[in-house]
């Protein structure tokens, strides 16, 4: 009888557990990656070059989304503002901070003594213009390749930037709010009545119809006018 | 694995039985040979061998960093540029300049980068209240390749040490100072400040030689024989009624096709219930011929004699052939029509003595100054190549063009540039850049600044899309170097215009001056063309024509060009030795044969394709082809290492359109050809459905006449009708019916496509490619069957004493065998997705990945995509394409093998530059996907959300004026979406918009009597519709009462079928089911 299980068997119980743990553990890791708002990417926060804080200039000063983000209502892509645009109040607010020295370098780019003119000394490559090297801001919203989100016709048609961005301007650095998966996109287009607003309240965030203006009755009005359709066809997105 | 295939056909000639009936074998054979099969030199082996290491790259990927997205930058502008929204395409006005005229275009660019090339719709006359602007396949095309890895990527000295712009125009300068004799060499152009430059240059003593192996000014020298003016003839087709073509191609490979067919389609639209009538005279099957309504196959040699003939019956007040005479029926009836009014063209390849004949003709039949004109020619000071042969000198610059390679025959180029230095600018490093003391890499026109007229002396600018990839000089630069001007490009051109200030920037804006040239009186037909017809030489006729895909081999390395089918034999990637049937019977020749032909001593070896409509005693050789692997290194024109058809220059003397006197000799066979489509008869089916104007059974006696034939016409086929309902069966599911909710009653995008206008030129097949990012598969793939073109061309002959019922064979033996292919009849259909209501693609994909959308489109979803192909198999119009291998990522000359062996580690900046060209508002589809035409839903949605924006803008602007209750409406009005097709499409063929609005201009064409679907008993419902031809022949010449195809259709309903019993109306002839549609 001792001859028929050989010896190593003793170790079976021992080799099963080590197994199935490893086995049960790398299922939970991917399914706590891969099946969660993780791979979503929420709550991703990179580092930026400039520690730009939304907080203080869409919160706390109240500039409006498109000060910054200009071509929004025109363009698929929200585009970032230029280091020109910073410098519109920081060439004279903040002008020596420290920490908006990449915005400077952009902004006066060959203009080495930052008067305002390019000399000839200050041309290197000798073409007249000044050339400008770009703040590499870190991008944190991204839908993949497939999808074709267009900015311009969710803002101008009543959809709030903060459906998708979140609180953004209670963030000090912007982090991934929201999943951005199909079915975050899909969950609105169903229910577009739900989250459609007056078109003035777009940009702000803290908006909350209340009473005053209710989806189911309000919502489905300003779609009829503004002759809204959130198509939920593969076509709409995907081309 | 190779058997004895020839065009995919097996062993044709043998009959099958298939469901008792017998069929010849290549029935059975449904696929082309090898379809099914892995290419032979990827053995399995090889690929498991790969496959193993891709997975375990991936799982060390799946490890380790690959997961996690990688960080990606956003770079911002340090000051924002005027007039730039990122994502935001912009549109910039500016031209392709061609030989004796240019192209006006308006180019599209993707954040700096031009991505497509379209019509400019400001330079043309609005017709019938529509703006379009058509453009041909060659423009479309040339964006790639201002995107081609192969170009030349820098200037280079004579040891090929690479130079910087700079340093190449120093030791120009060294080359040509001090007491070098200089000559120039340069390509036909159009661009007036080229032509101050050579003005300047020629003060100087530098003369300015041209040479161009397509001899379009010979149209001009033609004119100042026949009327001792320097003009040129300007058509206007749509201003005839009767046309005669005597070799002129002018849809196809004459000049200025664009034009030319935007004034004959104006003219073949049945506007008011009339057309104009066609005559072509021509030795090769060409469009022209497959539009024509009488067609005359003759030996290139014997056009003069036809125009001759034709005059002399114009001359007397009632002339007529004897009816003995050859030909005697069509002469008579021509002559008849031109007596009644109407025009002459004659081909770029006929001589100067043709041409006079036609201006007398012309002038005879007061065509002068109604459908032809004349305006004033520039004086040309620059020689010809063979005075350069002559002239001395030190240092030759060879600006454009490409000499060493398409130089006429007699003319030795080694010889002629022996002992003296060479300067090049070229666009590749090719063979006129083999031994050049300098080569210079040449700028796009996409890259440059410069201007070009039109052929009716329009002023059109070029302006640049993007700066020099690769730091190019053009040839305006060039020559103003020589010319020792210091100004720049951009100067020399304003400075040509005289515009400044807006006037100079509206010209940029617009891209063209709007001052026509004025058109000049011409006396009467000095030359006397009278005389007695000559007779046709004897013997063995070769004819050089410019191919339709690489012109004359300036696009040889195009993959788009070389991919494209040929409009007519429909082969790919190569060129051949077309010959007629009889010709090849008498030479014992066969489909496939190495031959080698003979001409004055000189000879090349080619291929034997047999064409149907084509002369007898003519071997038809398409220039452009054969380039050398060793000169030119292009990985396009010279495909893995051995090069692309054959180069007919080596036989040509001068830049004649035909020689005479050939001889050819066999010398092996068993040559394949990749030709797309090797089945060329309906066999009888209304696919295409035609009808005369005029006549018994004609459009004006029948207008519905397109729905009466096919199985779908009423009362046809009882078999096909459910009789519970009285309709037709629905064998699919209905996705509208199933899920009412879904439908968009607003929208419902569908197409027309008017087959009266469409001629077959295939530019609406590249602008498809250029838009959707289609890829290339190369030869290899094509001769299986496996080219991905969403939008493709079928070409049907029809034959007059066709029978299809009798035996018929199909391919190889047709081409070789059949009487009836000796003169048939030509008609085009485009065939693309049908964007079926109850699409069969949909009712079998496992997952979903064809689905309708609520706008009536058929949609694909690439991501959904498992690779079944149930939905190309079930397709019946065969309109699916499926991605064998990842076209875009395969190196460019082989099959793509694995991420290990990508090419792109060994030209990375080739790989980037092939990238730039794609449109990125469409997906880049890779391995193992299905994917077909999408009606350009890119489009449709950028013009969606355009018109959103305007309603919500509109909405806030009524607001702001106090109205608070305002709707406002965010449709699309009619014609705010065009297909790349449509777009490109110079007929106006193809008509696309919302079928849900009757008052569309589709909705419009489907209501004529003429609209049909194609296989429509299928009951699918598709939204792409037809319009019926109507064929417009003189009713005199016998055998025209009818068009052949449905002389076919009669003939095979009238088969031996047993199945006659349900027809309802009198002829009772024409259920077909005996045969076809139901296959």
């Amino acid at each position: 009888m001792s001859n028929v299980f050989p010896k190593w068997t003793n170790r079976l119980p021992l080799l099963v557990l080590v197994g199935g743990l490893l086995l049960g553990g790398g299922a939970v890791t991917g399914v706590s990656y891969y099946f969660t708002p993780k791979y979503t990417r929420v709550g991703y926060q990179p580092v930026q070059p400039v520690s730009f804080s939304h907080k203080v200039h869409a919160g706390e000063l109240g500039l409006d989304c498109r000060y910054c983000h200009d071509k929004v209502e025109e363009s698929w892509f929200s585009n970032l503002p230029t280091a020109s645009t910073c410098m519109n109040c920081h060439d004279s607010v903040l002008k020596d901070d420290p920490r908006l020295e990449p915005i400077r370098v952009s902004y006066f780019g060959e203009d080495t003594n930052r008067d305002g003119k390019l000399d000839k000394e200050e041309d290197k490559n000798g073409n007249g213009e000044n050339d400008r090297q770009p703040v590499p801001w870190v991008q944190i919203h991204k839908t993949p390749d497939y999808v074709y989100f267009d900015h311009s016709v969710h803002v101008t048609r009543g959809i709030s930037c903060v459906k998708c961005h979140g609180r953004v301007d209670e963030m000090d650095e912007v982090r991934h709010a929201k999943s951005l998966s199909m079915a975050f996109c899909l969950d609105c287009h169903r229910n577009a009545h739900d989250n459609i607003r007056p078109l003035g309240k777009v940009t702000d965030l803290d908006w909350h119809g209340g009473n005053d203006f209710v989806g189911a009755t309000d919502g489905k009005k300003l779609m009829e006018k503004l002759d809204v359709k959130a198509r939920e066809s593969c076509t709409a997105c995907h081309r | 694995m190779k058997s004895p295939v020839k065009n995919g056909v097996k062993d044709s000639g043998v009959t099958d039985e298939v469901r008792g009936q017998k069929v010849p074998s290549a029935w059975g054979n449904e696929f082309p040979e090898g379809a099914a099969d892995w290419n032979e030199d990827f053995s399995r082996r090889k690929f498991i061998k790969l496959m193993g290491a891709s997975m375990g790259l991936a799982g060390m990927g799946l490890l380790g960093v690959g997961c996690r997205r990688p960080e990606e930058v956003i770079m911002a502008f340090g000051e924002q540029p005027e007039g730039y929204v990122h994502g935001v395409a912009q549109y910039f006005a500016t031209a392709r300049p061609t030989r004796t005229g240019a192209v006006p275009i308006v180019v599209k660019s993707h954040e700096g980068r031009p991505t497509k090339i379209e019509g400019n719709e400001r330079f043309y006359e609005e017709i019938d209240g529509q703006k379009f602007a058509g453009t041909d396949g060659q423009t479309q095309a040339s964006i790639l390749d201002l995107y081609d890895p192969d170009r030349a990527r820098s200037h280079s000295a004579a040891d090929g040490k690479q130079l910087s712009s700079e340093e190449a125009l120093e030791l120009l300068e060294e080359l040509v100072k001090g007491n070098n004799k200089v000559a120039i060499l340069t390509g036909q152009g159009t661009s007036p400040s080229c032509a101050r430059m050579a003005a300047n240059l020629g003060e100087k003593g530098i003369p300015v030689y041209s040479y161009e192996p397509i001899d379009d000014d010979i149209l001009r020298r033609g004119a100042e024989k026949a009327f001792g003016q320097n003009v040129k003839p300007r058509y206007h087709l749509d201003k005839a009624a009767t046309i005669l073509s005597l070799d002129c191609d002018f849809i196809g490979s004459e000049a200025d096709s664009h034009i030319h067919l935007r004034d004959f389609a104006r003219g073949r639209k049945l506007r008011n219930g009339s057309m104009s009538r066609l005559y072509v005279a021509e030795p090769r099957m060409t469009p022209t011929g497959g539009s024509a309504d009488h067609r005359l196959r003759v030996k290139a040699s014997g056009v003069q004699a036809i125009a001759r003939t034709i005059l002399n019956l114009l001359g007397s007040a009632d002339g007529k052939l004897d009816k003995d005479t050859e030909n005697a029926d069509w002469l008579n009836a021509c002559a008849a029509d031109l007596r009644d009014g109407g025009v002459v063209l004659v081909g770029h390849g006929q001589p100067v003595e043709v041409h006079v004949l036609a201006h007398a003709i012309n002038e005879k039949i007061g065509a002068v100054g109604k459908a032809v004109d004349f305006l004033p020619a520039e004086e040309s000071t620059a020689g010809s190549i063979a005075d350069l042969a002559k002239a001395s000198f030190d240092v030759l610059v060879v600006a454009g063009g490409n000499p060493a390679y398409n130089a006429p025959a007699e003319i030795d180029w080694a010889k002629l540039i022996k002992g003296k230095k060479v300067v090049r600018l070229g666009y590749y490093r090719d063979e006129s850049a083999q031994g050049a003391d300098l080569f210079l890499a040449q700028t796009h026109y996409l890259e440059e600044w410069g201007d070009a007229k039109t052929s009716s002396g329009n002023t059109l600018s070029v302006q640049p899309l993007i700066r020099p990839l690769f730091d190019g000089i053009s040839e305006l630069q060039l020559l103003a170097k020589l010319a020792g001007e210091s100004k720049s490009a951009h100067e020399i051109v304003q400075e040509t215009t005289g515009k400044s200030g807006d006037d100079w920037l509206k010209y940029l804006h617009d891209g063209f001056d709007a001052d026509e040239k004025e058109t000049v009186a011409v006396g009467s037909v000095t030359q006397s063309a009278a005389g007695s017809a000559a007779k046709p030489a004897e013997g063995l006729e070769v004819v050089f024509a410019r191919d339709y895909s690489v012109d004359d081999g300036r696009f040889a390395n195009n993959g788009w060009l070389q991919e494209l089918p040929d409009p007519i034999t429909k082969i790919t990637w190569d060129n051949a030795v077309l010959v007629s049937r009889r010709t090849a019977e008498d030479q014992r020749l066969a489909n496939g044969d190495r031959v080698t032909i003979t001409l004055e001593g000189r000879s090349v070896d080619g291929h034997v394709w047999i064409q149907p409509g084509q002369a007898d005693g003519t071997l038809a050789l398409a220039l452009g082809y054969g380039r050398d692997k060793d000169k030119f290194g292009g990985r396009v024109a010279v495909f893995d290492g051995k090069p692309i058809g054959f180069n007919a220059y080596a036989i040509r003397p001068g830049v004649a359109g035909f020689a005479t006197g050939a001889t050819v000799k066999k010398a092996g066979s068993g040559y394949n050809f990749a030709c797309t489509q090797d089945h060329w008869s309906m066999e009888g089916r209304a696919i295409v459905r035609e009808a005369n104007l005029d006549g018994e059974h004609g459009f004006r006696k029948n207008p519905g006449f397109a729905g009466e034939v096919g199985l779908d016409s009423p009362g046809h086929a009882s078999h096909t009708i459910n009789p519970e309902t009285g309709k037709p069966y629905e064998i699919y599911n209905h996705p509208y019916k199933e899920r009412p909710s879904l439908k968009n009653a607003k929208i419902q995008w569908g197409m027309s496509i008017d087959l009266n206008s469409c001629v077959g030129c295939s530019a609406c097949v590249i602008a498809c490619q250029s838009e959707n990012n289609i890829p290339i598969v190369g030869r290899d793939q094509v001769e299986r069957g496996r080219e991905m073109h969403w939008l493709r061309i079928d070409r049907y002959y029809t034959g007059f004493n066709h029978k299809p019922t009798e035996g018929d064979t199909a391919g190889d033996d047709e081409q070789e065998q059949e009487g009836w292919i000796d003169d048939p009849q030509v008609v085009n259909q485009p065939m693309l997705c049908q964007h079926c209501e109850s699409a069969p693609c949909e009712s079998v994909c496992p997952v979903n990945a064809t689905v309708h959308d609520d706008e009536g489109i058929n949609a694909m979803v690439y991501n959904r995509c498992i690779g079944t192909r149930y939905c190309s198999n079930n397709c019946a119009w065969k309109v699916r394409r499926f991605n064998f291998f990842d076209y875009n990522k395969r190196p460019l000359n082989a099959l793509y093998k694995g991420p290990l062996a990508s090419n792109e580690k060994d030209d990375p900046t080739g790989w980037d530059l092939v990238k730039m060209a794609k449109n990125p508002e469409v997906t880049v589809r890779m391995r193992g996907v299905m994917e077909k035409c999408t009606y350009c839903v890119q489009r449709i949605e950028d013009a969606k959300i355009a018109h959103k924006r305007k309603a919500s803008q509109n909405y806030k602007d009524a607001v702001a004026r106090g109205n608070e209750d305002v709707a406002v409406s965010s449709a699309i009005p009619d014609g705010g979406v065009r297909t790349a097709c449509q777009q490109a499409c110079s007929a106006d063929a193809i008509v696309f918009g919302n079928m849900a609005d009757p008052g569309s201009a589709v909705s419009q064409a489907k209501q004529s009597p003429r609209d049909y679907s194609v296989l429509g008993f299928l009951n699918t419902l598709p939204h792409t519709t037809y319009l019926a031809r109507v064929r417009n022949p003189n009713l005199d010449v016998p055998g025209m009462d009818q068009p052949y195809s449905a002389r076919e259709y009669e003939s095979a309903a009238h088969g031996d079928h047993g199945h006659d019993d349900d027809h309802s109306h009198g002829e009772g002839a024409h259920d077909d089911h005996g045969k076809g549609e139901h296959k």
